[in-house]
C-alpha cells in the first residue's frame, strides 16, 4: 500500500471534522474521495499533507508513520497537495510560480527537464509563461497549480477539487490531464464534488459523510448504487 | 565594462543617484543647523530600523508588535561593553548583529509556531519584559538613572602609528548613518532577490500554498526574526554611541508602534516606500514637538496624531504610500466577506 490511513480523528479545536477515517491507496492508482460540502474532504488532504495532525489514527506512507513528520518533509517524500481554490501565487508568473513548485530540489538539469514535461502536459502555460498567474483563467490557474506540484516530482499527489469553479468543457480536458499524468507514473488521490466525473475517472471510491467514511467500492459499483446515484449523481 | 554615464541610467536611477548627492551635500546647505543634522541623522536610523522591521510584517506578513525590544538590548549591549571595556565601535556592530539575531532565535522559535496574533502579543509582551529588565537590574543598567558618559564613536589608527579621530558633534554620525542606511538598503536588495526572498514572500501570500512547495514555514520565518533583530540591535548599537546616554524608557512600546507605523504608511513590503515612511513621521514628529507646546497641548499628543494617520491610511491607502501589489491584494481580500457554506447533502439520514 503507498497511502494508508487508519482510523485518522481531526479536530479543529472541538469540531470534530474527521471522526475516524480510514483509506487506503495503491501505488498506481487514482482514487476518489467524493463529499458534500463540509464533509472532511479538505481536512482529510490536509491531515495527509501534514498541516493538520490528527488527535488519534496514523497515516502511513509506504508503511511508515508521516503523522509526526513536517510538512514540508512529506513533500520531500513524495507526497504533494494542489490545495482547493487554486492556490497559485497570483503575483508571480508562472516561470516563477513552477520554480517555486520545485523549491526543494536542486538538480537545474532535472528541473528544466521537468518544466518542459509540464509544459508538454499543459502546452498553454508554455504560452503564458511570462504572464502573472493571476491573470489566468480559471482554468489555467488549475493547470498551474497542478503543473506547480509536479514541480517537486511527486510519487502520490493529492488534488483537491481540481473541477471546483470551471466551465464543463474545460472539467473535462483538467480530469484528462489527470488521467494522463496518472499514466505517466503518478499516483493520484482525488477529492471532488463532481462526483459523476471522479468516479469516471478513477479505479476505486470513497464516499465521507460528515466526517465518517460511508461507503467504499470499485468506482464502477459506486456509479450504480442507488444511494450514490440519488445523493450525488442527481438522479 | 564600459563608463558609467549618466543618460544610459534609467529614470530610478537618476532620481536614486540624485537624491544620494542631496544626502552627501546637505550638511554644507546654508539653512542646515546642528539641529537639522540631528534629526537628519533620526531619520537614517529610522531608516535602519524600520527597514529591519519590515522583514518580519512586509515579507513575511507577521505582526511584529516588540521590535524595540531588539532595539533596547542592541542599545544597551552597546552602552554596557563600551562602558566598561571600552570595546570599538567598529568590533560592537558585528556582535550586536550576532547579538540581536540570537534573542531573534531565542524568542522566534518557540512563538512563530503560534498564529499570528497570538504571536503578536507574544512579541508585545516581550519589549514589555525588556523594559521591565532594563530598568529593574539596576546593577546592570543602573535602572531608571539611566547609563551616561558612553564613548563616541571614534577611528583609531594609533596600533599603525596612526591618528586617532574621535567623532565629535553631528557631521561625522551623519556620514555614519548614511554608510550604514546604504549597507542596509544593499542587504535586503539582496534578500529580496534570492532564495530566502522568494520563500519568504511565498509564506506571505500563502503558508499552504507555500508548504505545498516544500517550505519550511517555522525555519523561514525564525530567519526572517532573527536577521530583523539584528537589524534592530544595530539600530540600538549606533543611537548608544551617538547620544552617549541610554534610560530603560527609550524603549517603550511606543517606539515598536512609531516604528511600525513608518513601514505602514510609507508600504509594507517596500524598502523605498519602509524609507519615506521614516523620513515622513520622523519629520512630523519633530515639527508636533515644536508646535504642540505652543498650542499647550503636551508632546505625548503626538502619538494621537500618529493613530490618527494610521486611521486615515487604513481607510484610503490601506497598502501605504508606495504600495506593493503583494500588500494591497492581501489588503482587499480582507474586504471581501466569505461566501456562506451550503448544506451537505447525504446518503445517511
Ligand atoms: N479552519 C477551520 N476551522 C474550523 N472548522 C473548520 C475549518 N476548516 C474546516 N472546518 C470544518 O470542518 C468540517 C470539514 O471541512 P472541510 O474538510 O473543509 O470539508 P470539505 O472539504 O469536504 O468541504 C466542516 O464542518 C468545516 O466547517
Ligand atoms: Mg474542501
Amino acid at each position: 500500500m503507498l497511502l494508508e490511513l487508519d482510523n485518522v480523528k481531526t479536530y479543529y479545536g472541538n469540531i470534530r471534522a474527521l471522526k475516524g477515517i480510514s483509506i487506503e491507496v495503491d501505488k498506481d492508482e487514482i482514487v476518489c474521495l467524493i463529499g458534500g460540502n463540509g464533509a472532511g474532504k479538505s481536512t482529510t488532504l490536509m491531515t495527509i499533507s501534514g498541516v493538520l495532525t490528527p488527535v488519534e489514527g496514523d497515516v502511513l506512507y509506504k508503511g511508515q508513520s508521516i503523522v509526526s513528520v513536517r510538512p514540508d518533509n512529506i513533500v520531500r517524500m513524495g507526497v504533494c497537495q494542489v490545495p482547493e481554490g487554486r492556490m497559485i501565487f497570483p503575483l508571480l508568473t508562472v516561470m516563477e510560480n513552477l520554480d517555486l513548485g520545485a523549491y526543494l530540489r536542486k538538480d537545474k538539469d532535472g528541473i528544466n527537464e521537468d518544466i518542459d514535461r509540464v509544459f508538454g502536459i499543459f502546452p498553454v502555460l508554455r504560452e503564458r509563461r511570462k504572464q502573472h498567474g493571476g491573470t489566468l483563467s480559471g482554468g489555467e490557474q488549475q493547470m498551474l497549480a497542478i503543473a506547480r506540484a509536479l514541480m517537486s516530482r511527486p510519487n502520490l499527489l493529492l488534488l483537491d477539487e481540481p473541477s471546483l469553479g470551471l466551465a464543463p468543457i474545460l472539467v473535462d480536458s483538467i480530469f484528462e490531464t489527470i488521467r494522463q499524468i496518472n499514466e505517466q507514473g503518478t499516483t493520484i488521490l482525488l477529492v471532488e464534488q463532481n462526483a459523476q466525473l471522479a468516479l469516471q475517472f478513477s479505479r476505486r471510491g470513497y464516499v465521507i459523510e460528515t466526517g465518517e467514511i460511508a461507503l467504499s467500492d470499485t468506482s464502477a459499483e459506486l456509479l450504480n448504487n442507488e444511494e450514490v446515484k440519488k445523493a450525488y449523481l442527481g438522479e | 565594462m564600459g563608463k558609467l554615464r549618466l543618460q544610459d541610467l534609467t529614470r530610478g536611477g537618476k532620481i536614486r543617484i540624485g537624491l544620494l548627492a542631496l544626502a552627501l551635500i546637505l550638511p554644507f546647505l546654508p539653512f542646515v543647523t546642528d539641529y537639522v543634522l540631528h534629526i537628519a541623522i533620526l531619520v537614517l536610523l529610522y531608516m535602519i530600523l524600520s527597514l529591519g522591521l519590515n522583514i518580519v510584517p512586509g515579507f513575511n506578513g507577521l505582526l511584529d508588535l516588540g521590535y524595540v525590544g531588539f532595539y533596547g538590548i542592541g542599545a544597551y549591549t552597546s552602552g554596557l561593553l563600551t562602558y566598561h571595556f571600552g570595546l570599538s565601535f567598529w568590533v560592537i556592530i558585528p556582535l550586536a548583529f550576532i547579538n540581536g539575531a540570537i534573542w531573534g532565535i531565542l524568542l522566534g522559535a518557540p512563538t512563530l509556531r503560534l498564529t499570528g496574533d497570538y504571536f503578536a502579543i507574544v512579541t508585545f509582551g516581550f519589549s514589555e519584559l525588556v523594559v521591565l529588565l532594563l530598568t529593574n537590574e539596576i546593577w546592570l543598567t543602573r535602572g531608571p538613572l539611566g547609563l551616561p558618559g558612553i564613548d563616541v564613536v571614534s577611528i583609531d589608527l594609533t596600533l599603525f602609528g596612526g591618528p586617532k579621530w574621535e567623532f565629535i558633534g553631528e557631521l561625522p554620525y551623519y556620514y555614519l548613518a548614511i554608510v550604514m542606511v546604504l549597507v542596509t538598503v544593499f542587504v535586503m536588495y539582496r534578500i529580496q532577490d534570492s532564495r530566502l526572498g522568494r520563500a519568504w514572500f511565498a509564506i506571505r501570500d500563502d503558508e499552504v500554498a507555500a508548504v505545498s512547495c516544500g517550505i519550511n514555514l517555522l525555519a523561514y520565518k525564525v530567519i526572517a526574526f532573527a536577521i530583523s533583530a539584528a537589524f534592530g540591535a544595530v539600530g540600538g548599537s549606533f543611537f548608544a554611541r551617538w547620544v552617549t546616554f541610554l534610560s530603560p524608557d527609550m524603549f517603550k512600546f511606543w517606539e515598536s508602534f512609531l516604528i511600525l507605523c513608518m513601514i505602514v504608511l510609507g508600504g509594507m513590503g517596500n524598502i523605498w516606500g519602509v524609507m519615506i515612511g521614516a523620513v515622513v513621521l520622523v519629520s512630523l514628529s519633530e515639527v508636533l514637538r515644536e508646535i504642540l507646546p505652543v498650542l499647550g497641548l503636551p508632546v505625548q499628543v503626538r502619538f494621537l496624531a500618529f493613530g490618527l494617520i494610521m486611521v486615515l491610511m487604513m481607510r484610503f491607502r490601506p497598502a501605504g504610500i508606495m504600495p506593493i501589489p503583494a500588500v494591497a491584494a492581501k489588503m482587499r481580500a480582507g474586504r471581501v466577506k466569505r461566501k456562506k457554506v451550503k448544506p451537505a447533502v447525504g446518503i445517511k439520514k
